[in-house]
């Protein structure tokens, strides 16, 4: 596999802050790579230096092979980017920023065909300034593959929209998975980050603390299953908390999370201190474990607080 | 070239979409002449020898060019920073300096179709003859455009939200206005005001233009009035280039 992205000892530091912490990873040819970790944990900071937005402290950065500090020129003619918020000038219409983007690179997809991948056909005519939130974000990925790109940087593009906005990025995404097009998410979704990518960093505090696909990092945190239990009376929990179970036992007000690889043996001893103690359990349920549980035991803490 | 020629006509569009810049920079400036012309008629100002109104338009004509030069630049460039545009164009190729150039042309040639528009609105409505060379006529509104572009430039290194650059242009341009002799002479101020006007660009520029295009003096008799007008370009020039900021 090509490395597509390649980056080294990466550090940022604002301040005394350091808001990426020796940073190292790289992404492969034609995956969805995704970077993933609670609002300030250094994410946006990572991907707008290797876009070339900002400059790095010190580390490496190449892309396509080429280094980011000596041919940045190079580089932006091959990847393409949408950041978290895009603004245009008010008064373009949704056509004439396609054409005008495209017209900024050597080579540029039609407007047409650009605009009919997005579904904005019907808007070519608008103002930017007459487009809804999820309207613009599309734009925001047309202009982003205008010059049909090698890499693509998509930074938290889903923030703010709506299920079914959501759903049609998702859609798009996949689409470009398709055509061979390498990736690179940011988001703080977990399920965006389980549901559309190969492999997955964690970061938090600027540090990357987890690196690897989604299945392979639950099964790596030793959880399998998550059991929920809601409403727990005072009396069912520290007997929980106390027996010897085969679990990660987390607590939160009176709702209980139990992280287990033995869901079977863990329910079934619930149900049997429940029944001893006469208590009813109104709510309990069980799901595979996700990214947020995984997060949530390497940090010890949720990553939507 | 080509993409600077596109940066032009981009910028082109944007401004004739724009109903603020319109109004700022044609419809204001037009009205002004119009009113003072009716106001003034044939009136003669005999301390000049000259019609009122042959006084007052190469003012105007300082007037229009600070509507481009200084409020249309500060306002627009401050609020698409603000709103991040030049921070995606660094994301493509487009090169800054491409940017700035579209930006620099299109603002000059609405000057320019500002300067024509009123000397011909002058000249039709209210027969108004240039009698001086019309080579120096555009030296003087080229002059005059890189003095308040660099003034409208320097402004946007010096504020940092749209807001207060919208204020602050307007104050600064109000002031440059009505303190330079645009539609009164200064010699009708009390003195300490007449120093601090005496010093100011506006009314530098009223005083060469209209010595160039209708009193017809020699452009030699100007130096003092040229190299006050020539400093503010230069001064304001050299401080925009350091303080301009892209983010």
């Amino acid at each position: 596999m090509n490395k597509v992205v390649e980056v080294e000892n990466l550090v940022k530091r604002y301040g005394s802050l350091a808001a990426v912490d020796d940073v190292s990873f790289s992404v492969e040819e034609g995956e969805v790579f995704g970077v993933l970790g609670p609002n300030g944990a250094g994410k946006t900071t990572t991907v707008e230096m290797i876009e070339g937005l900002r400059k790095p402290d010190s580390g490496s950065i190449r892309v396509l092979g080429i280094d980011a500090f000596k041919e940045p020129e190079r580089i932006k003619e091959l990847i393409g980017v949408q950041l978290q918020t895009t603004s245009l000038y008010d008064r373009i219409r949704v056509k004439e920023a396609v054409d005008l983007f495209g017209g900024y690179y050597r080579q540029a997809i039609p407007t047409s065909v650009l605009l009919e991948e997005v579904s904005l056909t019907d808007k070519v005519g608008s103002y930017v300034s007459e487009l809804s939130g999820g309207q613009r974000q599309r734009l925001a990925l047309a202009l982003a593959l205008v010059n049909d790109p090698a890499v693509v940087f998509l930074d938290e593009p889903t923030t703010g929209l709506d299920p079914q906005a959501r759903r049609g990025v998702w859609s798009t995404m996949a689409d470009l998975r398709q055509k061979g097009k390498t990736i690179i998410l940011t988001t703080h979704y977990m399920e965006e980050a389980e549901e559309l990518c190969r492999r997955v960093a964690i970061m938090d505090h600027g540090k990357i603390i987890a690196l690897d696909t989604p299945d392979a990092l639950i099964a790596g945190a030793g959880l399998d299953s998550r059991i929920e239990i809601n409403h727990v009376p005072e009396a069912l929990r520290s007997v929980l908390n106390q027996a010897d179970l085969p679990a990660r036992v987390s607590e939160d007000g009176d709702k209980m999370l139990l992280h287990t690889k033995e869901a079977s043996r863990v329910l079934k001893e619930i149900t049997r201190v429940a029944a001893e103690h006469d208590v009813e359990l109104e709510s309990i349920s069980v799901q595979k474990a996700t990214l947020e549980d995984v997060f949530l035991t390497l940090t010890g803490r949720e990553l939507r607080e | 070239m080509k993409t600077l020629a596109r940066q032009v006509k981009l910028e082109t569009k944007l401004f004739l979409r724009r109903r603020d810049d319109l109004f700022w920079t044609l419809a204001f400036p037009l009205f002004i002449i119009v009113l003072f012309g009716l106001i003034y008629g044939d009136m003669l100002w005999e301390d000049f020898g000259l019609r009122a109104i042959e006084y007052i338009l190469p003012g105007i004509v300082v007037m229009a060019l600070m509507t481009s030069g200084i409020m249309a630049t500060a306002s627009g460039f401050v609020e698409d920073r603000e709103k991040g545009i030049y921070r995606r164009l660094s994301l493509t190729p487009l090169k800054r300096h491409t940017i700035l150039g579209g930006q620099l042309i299109q603002r000059y040639i609405v000057i320019l179709v500002q300067a024509i528009l009123l000397l011909v609105v002058g000249g039709l409505a209210f027969d108004i003859r240039i009698s001086g060379n019309l080579f120096l006529v555009w030296l003087v509104v080229t002059l005059g455009a890189l003095c308040f572009l660099s003034i409208g430039f320097l402004l946007t290194g010096l504020i940092k939200s749209a807001r207060a650059a919208n204020g602050i242009s307007m104050v600064v341009f109000f002031m440059l206005m009505f303190l330079g002799g645009v539609f009164f002479p200064n010699e009708m101020m009390p003195g300490f005001l007449r120093v601090f006007s005496d010093a100011l660009p506006s009314t530098n520029l009223n005083d060469v233009f209209r010595a160039v295009m209708i009193m017809n003096t020699g452009i030699g008799e100007m130096w003092r009035e040229l190299l006050i007008a020539g400093g503010w370009s230069v001064g304001s020039l050299v401080l925009a280039v350091r303080l301009f900021r892209w983010e």
